[in-house]
């Protein structure tokens, strides 16, 4: 780990920069970056007439919290939320139990038809969720299912996507771990929960991450599947306020967005630098 | 003591709910008649808390009809509205009742997804007539009515008043003809070098496929006589109001050439844009934020004033029980009866569906203080009904690029418009052999 600053700050010399220059950069994009954030925000905060000023106010000239009041009067966003993290998680944890199990057979096992069944998952992975809305909808209804959360979850208990991400990790493990493992008399499950897992955390957290941002944000099933507001979600509850004909209400819309968005934001800066150290991992070294 | 007050209100909203309830009960009874609960999806078009207002009027309408309790499903706005309605009508599984964008009237016909509700409507002598002919094109095929007008809208020309009087146009005279608006649009259009700082008018992209309808009507034309099985995209009067488009954006370059439909009525507000063509569902947010005065117009004419409607029809749905058809009914007739039809555009901004629904004294009030409301309903009489097709998503998005790409200059009005004849011609030739 102590080589990389040295090869670091020595590409940073090779480009020309120092560190000042680089947190000068640094400083621009997160300001670019977040600056919508914020525009939500201050938004969120203003009275209609106060939006579209010719000048941009970014302190509300006349600060109010009635959006926010207004959004929890036109739909139970309380209820929403509640819905939401139910789904998300519900989702995760099946997904979490049966990814890790599918990716250590293609990862460690070899048998007839592997291959193929592996790029059958590869498939999955490529269809759009427009394609098969009207098969899940007569497999959720054969099932009687329909309007409730478990409609939801259940199409995404299984994901291609995290059965290639944790294969590509579990890969990455070398074979000598396998065999020490095995002469201690660790293998399969076990092998998979104390040796693989652990190593491939910074992957488990990161699909985890995708997982509930993907689903979190989903819409067009939820609103197929779903009718009444007792078990309905976040995005449906803020796509009240996008309207076809008449343009948005601003101010409402951007405080739903907002509370729609702060649990997701909350939950990045605590994983962090897990997220980020996942996509930098590159193996293991020595 | 707030809580305690809050107790006892509690108290009181129970007794009366068991009340009811007991009610309920015991007429259920006494009749032997079972409860029928209908499944309703609606969309919501404008922007305000609607869903509130629908949900307020079926509580009204099921606290009144003891038998029939209307389940209210927000669907989205109008294109997922419609996923939701073929996802379920395939999934064996229709609701009773849907308000469905009027340009899908087709692709409903073709899935056979609709009843037709002339028997329904011969039990009310009178009722259907009540409703502009305009609202009603979008209900009919081959001499049968299979839905009835809702939320209904049409594009009208709104013009800001303080813009006119600082070029020195009259604030009360908005341009009546092309050649007026071409003119005022020249005068109010302000520029710092070549920037553009103000544009003269501004027809709103996004659905600018409607507003362009509008343009066609006006020339005396039609895009898709659905009646006469005939898509006349290229006709003429199209290349007509194509090149007065392009002659606008491109030529006087008085028009921005892109736009969305969400950001040109924000741009209005700002003073970007002195005149604004976009439907009457925005008055409502043009009051509340613009701070100069402003007035809405009919569409200027060429030949004639002219106007495509819009909005949403109510469907009863086929494969439902016979006796949740005939509620569904009682339901549609009761929300579409003038009193609510009045209630409804005043609390949504819609045009009301139906001549009468003018004569009530709430609506009279509504109107004599906020005259721009009979804008949209006078200009009705030169309104028609808007193209429709099946396969209408993949329709729109076939002229909306021929008009995009004219918009921007890319290709001549007329290319544009000969290729997306031809396309349109061989996507439903494709839809009738796949079918």
């Amino acid at each position: 780990m102590r080589s990389r600053p040295a090869t670091f700050s020595a590409a940073l010399h090779r480009l020309g920069l120092n560190r000042l220059l680089l947190h000068m950069i640094l400083l621009i994009v997160s300001t670019i970056t977040a600056a919508p954030y914020f525009w939500a925000l201050s938004t969120s905060l203003k009275l209609r007439r106060d939006v579209f000023t010719p000048v941009p106010q970014w302190i509300p000239p006349n600060p109010t919290l009635q959006n926010y009041v207004d959004l929890f009067y036109m739909a139970p966003f309380g209820l929403f939320l509640v819905n939401t993290i139910l789904v998300v998680s519900g989702i995760l944890v099946i997904q979490l139990i049966t990814a890790p199990l599918a990716a250590y057979v293609f990862a460690r096992l070899r048998f007839a038809g592997s291959g193929f069944l592996f790029g059958l998952f590869l498939v999955q992975m490529m269809m759009p969720i427009h394609a098969v809305v009207v098969p899940n909808y007569l497999t959720i209804n054969a099932m009687g299912l329909l309007d409730t959360r478990l409609a939801m979850m259940l199409p995404f208990w299984a994901s291609g996507y995290a059965v290639f991400l944790l294969r590509q990790a579990f890969r990455q493990v070398p074979r000598d771990f396998e065999d020490a493992a095995l002469i201690d008399g660790c293998s399969g499950l076990r092998f998979l929960w104390h040796v693989l897992l652990p190593l491939a955390k910074p992957t488990v957290i990161a699909f985890s991450l995708i997982s509930v941002v993907t689903h979190w944000n989903d819409f067009l099933w939820p609103l197929i599947v779903t009718d009444s507001p007792a078990v309905r979600t976040l995005t449906i509850g803020l796509a009240m306020f996008v309207q076809q004909e008449s343009g948005a209400d601003w101010p409402v819309l951007m405080a739903g967005t907002i509370f729609v968005t702060l649990p997701l934001l909350l939950l990045f800066l605590v994983y962090q630098r897990k997220f980020i150290e996942s996509f930098m991992y590159a193996g293991l070294k020595g | 003591m707030l809580k305690d007050r809050r107790l006892r209100y509690l108290g009181r909203s129970l007794l009366v709910v068991v009340a009811a309830v007991g009610l309920l009960v015991s007429q259920a009874s006494a009749q032997g008649e079972r409860l029928v609960r209908l499944t309703f999806y609606y969309p919501v078009g404008v922007a305000g808390p609607l869903a509130r207002v629908v949900d307020g009027m079926v509580q009204e309408f099921n606290a009144e009809h003891p038998f029939i309790e209307v389940v209210p499903v927000y669907s989205g706005d109008y294109d997922p509205t419609m996923m939701k309605v073929q996802t379920a009508v395939r999934g064996g599984n229709p609701p009773d009742i849907a308000v469905v964008e009027i340009s899908e009237f087709p692709t409903l016909l073709a899935m056979g997804a609709i009843i037709p509700l002339d028997d329904y409507i011969a039990q009310h002598p009178g009722y259907i007539d009540a409703f502009f002919p305009a609202f009603l094109d979008n209900s009919q095929f081959e001499g049968q009515v299979w839905g009835i007008p809702f939320q209904r809208s049409t594009p009208v020309l709104y013009w800001n008043k303080a813009a006119f009087a600082e070029v020195g146009l009259d604030p009360e005279s908005p341009p009546t003809t092309w050649t007026e608006l071409a003119d005022y649009a020249q005068r109010l259009t302000t520029r710092t070098g070549t920037d553009v700082t103000r544009w003269g008018v501004t027809i709103s992209g996004g659905w600018n496929d409607w507003l362009f309808e509008g343009f066609v009507r006006q020339s005396g034309g039609q895009l898709i006589d659905f009646h006469g099985q005939e898509v006349k995209f290229n006709s003429p009067e199209a290349v007509e109001a194509l090149e007065f488009w392009v002659e606008l954006m491109q030529g006087l370059k008085v028009g921005p050439p892109h736009s969305t439909w969400a950001s040109t009525p924000p741009d209005f507000v700002a003073g970007r844009t002195a005149m604004l063509y976009h439907s009457t569902g925005i008055m409502t947010f043009l009051k509340s934020s613009a701070d100069f005065p402003f007035g809405a117009a009919f569409m200027p004419a060429n030949v004639t004033y002219g106007a495509a409607v819009g909005g949403g029809n109510f469907f009863i749905f086929k494969d439902i029980p016979q006796e949740n058809q005939d509620a569904a009914w009682t339901f549609i007739h009761w929300i579409t009866s003038p009193e609510k039809a009045s209630y409804w555009s005043a609390a949504s901004g819609y045009v009301a569906v139906r001549a009468d629904a003018y004569e009530l004294a709430e609506m009279q009030e509504l109107v004599t203080e906020h005259p721009e409301y009979l804008v949209a309903r006078d200009q009705l009489a030169f309104g028609h009904g808007k193209m429709m097709a099946p396969v209408y998503q993949r329709v729109r998005e076939i002229l909306k690029s021929a008009l995009d790409d004219a918009q921007a200059g890319l290709v001549s009005p007329r290319v544009a418009l000969d290729r997306a004849q031809e396309e349109m011609e061989r996507t439903l030739r494709s839809w009738i052999q796949t079918r």
